[in-house]
């Protein structure tokens, strides 16, 4: 098997993405738990509980530009 | 810019006997935010005990809500309001009618329930002897038969054979049920046996008859009974139309009395006098005295109260309301989805009014998209009374003009580019024949030219720093706004540390990194660099430790703001495939003319589309909304304002007399 420049860059893409996206969606799981038990207790919430569980799509959005980036 | 609505302390006292119409007064005038009062040790005061009325009128309350409950009454567009004297005259005598027609038409439906349950119970009994054609009196009373009947989980006929051939025996093969007749001297031994094959008695129903006729009986007399239930429930329709109208109208006058009743147990009395405080709108304090001075004939003395304006606990009490112009008030249903701002602060309705649709018109950037869902959001509008429905389709509406406004600059129609073009060789048409897209034959970032229209796809590192640089100065509106915050609050000192020395510290990097590209040498580097770190020094004072400490998060804010080229290209790639998919040629093209394959195509195109509309609301959305509550608003935004709740009451089914 033989690397090439090009495959590597791929595969170094698809990394970026792949260990983001899950990074982003097992930290939106637990924030997205919580969030939902706390607006159980007080709807007026809403607002924080949903910047609090979209925090951490930043997490994937860096992903992305690193990969545009190789 | 502007701030939340000006308050004035008010301080309402009288005489108790007063204390009646000084609350209808201040019903009527719907304008104090009462503050509730705490009874403290040293005082004279105390809590206040509830208007006398306030009791009949629970009660009455209770019983109109049941009433409601019980038919199910809920506003309609058929619902007029009705005049106040005209519910409290006839409130007494309605309430004694209604009472007793819905009792009646309960207790009766209850009762029909019961019976039908009777019944169904009696068809359980008799459903199993329907495969047999044995009058059911046979099953019972005789000296020297035994009868087992019920169910077995394998019948082994071979092992009864074994204690008597005595017997007769009826199964049934679609069931697992059986009869069986046997002497009764075998009685004791058979029982044992059907015990081991588990057996599991069903007795027959304690009737003479044949089970098909006992069975067609109780069906009849169910479904006549189920007529009669029918029709009570239709007489419960006609009660809700005929009371449904005034049940709503009673259920607010009623409500608007009970609040009245409870004031007083959020004010301060002694034994013979009242003071109630509160806060009323400035620019309403000279209507507010008038309405509740005529109202009570001078009756109680109105004056206003000093707010010491250092005094943070005393700021946060003061109720806020927002004060924006027709254009921004939408806006407000965003900010308070966050929190309401402080009564000191600037409210950040009016500038979100302009950056939140700016960021969702980046995102999407799509004329069709923005015409369907402006569309979408006008017949919402229409159909719908509901003033926060209608804040929020005000907003998507913003939003939408900004997404057309992007959506002609990228020259973008449902994921197809509006005019064609030739880059490295490839050719893409336009979706209009002979529109092409401009290329300047010069670009600034990483070789990419300019063009216009801007295809997005094409310029992408482009847009990447692009998308930071707008974030850049996004944060930096912050840091301004922030800065007339503090300034207004604690002063022109506070604000210059804790503010503008984030502005500097930007000064000092730029001045490093363009000293650098320019090749200025070590001196213009270091000139850059001591601005920073004025900047930082000047930031430490300000706000303490934690002021250098988010340094590093200034950086990941303004990368953040590069989710709007990445949310963006996601959803062009999305429309880009359906596209691909419905007339790329993979079904159907253009090119082949009228056929079957062509609808599917259309079909395909549509729900992708339709999904895509839906996903065009949540993502830009939420992404915009994001950068707005987490990075802008972390620049200067404090919150967490009390909200200004006038005591008074909307009347949606009483009318004004």
């Amino acid at each position: 098997m033989e690397f090439t420049t090009e495959g590597l860059a791929a595969l170094s893409k698809a990394i970026a993405i792949v260990g983001t996206g899950f990074a982003s969606a097992w930290a939106e799981k637990v924030i997205g738990a919580a969030a939902v038990g706390a607006m159980v207790e007080n709807e007026s919430l809403f607002g924080k509980a949903l910047v609090l569980t979209v925090l951490p799509e930043t997490i994937v959005i860096f992903g992305l530009v690193v990969a545009i980036l190789i | 810019m502007s701030y939340p609505k000006r308050m004035t302390k008010v301080l309402i006292a009288g005489h108790k006997r007063h204390l009646e119409t000084t609350v209808d007064a201040l019903y009527e005038a719907d304008l104090l935010h009462v503050e509730d009062f705490v009874e403290g040790d040293d005082s004279d005061f105390e809590i206040g005990m509830p208007i006398e009325y306030g009791e009949e009128v629970s009660r009455k309350l209770v019983k109109v809500r049941s009433i409601a409950n019980a038919l199910n009454v809920k506003p309609t567009s058929e619902t007029v309001p009705l005049t106040e004297s005209d519910v409290s005259k006839q409130l007494d005598v309605k309430l004694a009618e209604m009472d007793k027609e819905i009792d009646r038409n309960a207790e009766e439906l209850s009762r029909l329930d019961a019976r039908v349950k009777d019944l169904e119970s009696a068809e359980k009994e008799v459903l199993p002897f329907l495969g047999y054609d044995i009058d059911l009196k046979y099953y019972s009373g005789y000296d020297n038969l035994a009868v087992f009947s019920g169910t077995v989980s394998s019948l082994n006929e071979s092992r009864l054979l074994e204690i008597t051939d005595a017997y007769q025996l009826f199964t049934d093969s679609g069931s697992k049920f059986f009869v069986l007749f046997v002497a009764k001297k075998f009685e004791k031994d058979i029982q044992s046996v059907l015990a081991d094959m588990g057996y599991r008695e069903m007795k027959a129903p304690d009737k003479s008859g044949y089970p098909s006729d006992i069975y067609a009986a109780l069906e009849a007399e169910k479904s006549e009974i189920q007529a009669q239930i029918e029709s009570l429930i239709a007489e419960r329709a006609a009660l809700n139309e005929k009371y449904g109208n005034f049940i709503l109208a009673s259920d607010e006058f009623l409500s608007i009395l009970s609040e009245k009743a409870e004031l007083p147990l959020r004010i301060a009395t002694s034994e013979h006098t009242f003071i109630i405080e509160g806060w009323v709108p400035t620019n309403n304090f000279d209507e507010f005295t008038a309405a509740v001075s005529s109202k009570t004939n001078d009756g109680v003395y109105i004056t206003t109260l000093e707010v010491d304006m250092h005094d943070e606990k005393e700021i946060a009490k003061i109720p806020v309301e927002y004060e924006n112009s027709k254009i921004a008030s939408p806006m407000e249903a965003v900010v308070d989805l966050y929190s309401r701002p402080k009564y000191n602060e600037i409210d950040p309705s009016s500038i979100l009014a302009i950056s939140f649709p700016l960021v969702y018109g980046m995102i999407l950037g799509d004329i069709g998209y923005a015409l369907v869902l402006m569309t979408l959001a006008f017949l919402v509008m229409k159909f719908m009374k509901s003033d926060a429905v209608k804040k929020l389709m005000y907003v998507l509406i913003y939003c939408q003009i900004s997404a057309l406004f992007f959506g002609i600059i990228y020259g973008e129609f449902m994921g197809f580019p509006l005019a064609g073009l030739m880059s490295h060789g490839v050719y893409t048409p336009g979706l209009i024949p002979g529109l092409e897209t401009i290329v300047f034959d010069f670009g600034i970032i990483a070789g990419e030219p300019l063009m216009f229209p801007i295809h997005r796809t094409h310029m992408i590192m482009t847009f990447l720093i692009a998308t930071a640089g707008f974030g850049f100065l996004h944060l930096n509106v912050g840091y301004i706004v922030g800065f007339f915050d503090v300034k207004g609050q604690h002063g022109v000192k506070h604000a210059v540390l804790e503010k503008l020395s984030w502005i500097v510290l930007e000064i000092g990097v730029i001045a490093a990194i363009v000293a650098w590209y320019l090749g200025l040498g070590t001196v213009g580097i270091a000139v850059g660099a001591i601005i920073a770190v004025i900047g930082v020094v000047m930031l430490a004072k300000g706000e303490g430790i934690k002021g250098p400490i988010e340094i590093p998060g200034l950086l990941g804010n303004i990368l953040s703001y590069t989710r709007i080229i990445a949310v963006g290209l996601s959803s062009i790639y999305i429309a880009s495939t359906v596209n691909d998919i419905a007339f790329g040629g993979l079904i159907w093209t253009p090119a082949d003319g009228f056929s079957v394959m062509m609808f599917i195509s259309i079909l395909i195109f549509i729900l992708g589309h339709s999904l895509n509309t839906v996903l065009s609301i949540i993502a830009p959305g939420l992404h915009a909304l994001r950068l707005q509550y987490v990075e802008f608003f972390g620049k200067f935004y404090a919150s967490g304002g009390k909200i200004y709740k006038p005591f008074g009451h909307l009347k949606k089914y009483i009318l004004e007399e």
